[in-house]
């Protein structure tokens, strides 16, 4: 199988954090979400993918291609929105994409002039001047724009109101119709990816807990409801996380047959969203 | 090559204090400070224009970060070094070109003669500038912006203060007792650090972390 993106035990360590054998792969004509909460290692991991940091031991392939030895082919074909702006911001819009446009090979202004056109952005506003969603708008806008393979999203939609996100989100639905593109989306806002990811993968503490199908994810995990009483020490044991209250429990399983089986109809158990998975996972 | 081009004549041009400077600072030297020798306003003039066009997008990366963007574009950091090296001869014809026509206004006014501006002016500042930039660029490509600034104002003020030392006192100056910076010695000198420093810069950034 061709992977657009493949990450074998990627290890970065910095004083106070490290990145442990980090894996995964993405096929082309997906959407993979990177959840996990701040400070996981999202930003980072994107940032080993981009070469901005250099790798302390793991491979990075994109498109079956070393990521450091064929880093100018492999970056002409991904575009990049990262989650500030890290534009020059006293330049216009027009003076920034005629430099961007420059470095890549299949630079489309038409396409670019489309994005600008519909996300309403005037080309002689300064950068400075364009509100957080609107920047968001002009990085996706040169992302979007030199035919690229493979988006790599760092935070696209944080800090972003929801009429925007939904935007957002139905720009990168419509660019994965095409089957040989794929979006690598790093995010802590769940509930976007819910809507559009096939693949997710949850980083937490600098490791990976899974990079599974949004469908196994959701089939595999479950919210457990029932009262305190059921609980003694050997069963919360049983739980990935777990929430008590005064009147009763909340807990995440990622084996509902054995829930099942210990509490019978005493429990409520309902299907876990991906924030309940990532809180339960990251709480405890 | 050509993006990295524009990237700085943008920023150059873009920025209100950068315009101001350019046009207010030939008038500055030549009707203002007296000089020992008449030659000197015009090698700080071609000194420091060139070296605020290096100058400035690094300037520019370290307050808005903007180094991560250049660097996810299709571009190695080989080639960012190299072509950043190369940029600076061109940043020096753009210096001549621009005093050279602005000199020459002033002179048609009749202003001010600008006799002095000349082709042994302009051979005496290459030297300079490449030395310059050889202790500045790997710095730049290596340290913390902090650290970077503070290498970038001790270049700036000393390179300023040994010019400003040889306009005063002309043969009685510091600067033309120490007998490497002889004119014999100085360019290929200067070339040989400029090549090195080229070298040092491509190690060094390869191996950062941005």
């Amino acid at each position: 199988m061709d992977y657009i993106l493949e990450v074998n035990n990627l290890r970065k360590e910095f004083k106070k954090f490290a990145l442990k054998d980090i894996s995964f792969k993405l096929e082309p004509g997906y959407i993979m979400g990177f959840i996990g909460p701040n400070g996981a290692g999202k930003s980072t991991t994107i940032k080993l993918i981009m070469n901005l940091l250099k790798l302390d031991g793991g491979e990075i392939k994109v498109f079956g291609l070393d990521h450091k030895k064929h880093e100018k082919e492999i970056k002409d074909r991904i575009g990049f929105v990262y989650d500030e702006n890290y534009y020059y911001e006293d330049l216009t819009i027009k003076q920034m994409k005629n430099i961007v446009a420059s470095f890549y090979s299949k630079w489309d202004d038409a396409t670019f002039n489309d994005y600008i056109e519909q996300f309403d952005l005037d080309p002689k506003s300064k950068i400075k001047t364009l509100s957080k969603g609107m920047k968001m708008k002009f990085s996706l806008a040169v992302a979007l724009s030199h035919n690229a393979d493979l988006i790599i999203m760092d935070e696209p939609t944080s800090g972003l109101d929801p009429v925007f996100r939904r935007e957002i989100l139905d720009i990168l639905y419509n660019v994965i119709q095409d089957e040989t593109k794929s979006i690598f989306f790093s995010t802590h806002i769940t509930t976007d990816l819910e809507k559009i990811a096939d693949y997710i993968t949850f980083i937490n503490k600098g490791s990976i807990v899974f990079s599974e199908t949004k469908d196994e994810v959701l089939e595999n995990y479950s919210v457990v409801k029932g009262g305190i009483d059921l609980l003694d020490r050997d069963i919360r044991k049983e739980f990935i996380g777990l929430k008590e209250t005064n009147v009763g429990f909340e807990a995440l399983t990622n084996n509902k047959d054995k829930v099942k089986r210990l509490f019978g109809e005493e429990v409520l158990i309902e299907r876990a969203t991906l924030e309940d998975i990532m809180f339960y996972t990251v709480r405890g | 090559m050509i993006g990295l081009l524009k990237r700085d004549l943008h920023l150059i041009i873009s920025d209100k204090k950068n315009r101001f400077f350019f046009l207010l600072y030939i008038p500055f030297l030549l009707l203002i400070v007296e000089s020992y020798d008449q030659k000197w306003p015009y090698f700080i003039i071609l000194y420091t224009y060139t070296y605020l066009i290096a100058i400035t997008p690094f300037s520019y990366d370290m307050t808005y970060k903007t180094s991560y963007m250049m660097s996810s574009l299709p571009i190695s950091r080989k080639e960012m070094v190299l072509y950043k090296y190369l940029l600076t001869f061109i940043y020096f014809v753009i210096t001549v070109v621009y005093a050279g026509v602005y000199l020459w206004i002033i002179n048609t006014l009749g202003i001010t003669t600008v006799d002095y501006f000349n082709l042994e002016v302009i051979k005496a500042v290459i030297p300079v500038i490449l030395i310059s930039i050889s202790f500045l660029y790997p710095a730049y490509f290596r340290f913390e912006p902090k650290i970077a600034q503070i290498v970038h104002m001790i270049i700036f003020i000393s390179s300023f203060v040994a010019m400003m030392n040889v306009a005063n006192l002309g043969e009685n100056s510091l600067v033309s007792h120490i007998k490497f910076l002889s004119d014999n010695y100085i360019l290929p000198i200067s070339i040989v650090l400029y090549i090195l420093s080229l070298l040092l810069s491509m190690k060094l950034y390869e191996t950062r972390d941005l």
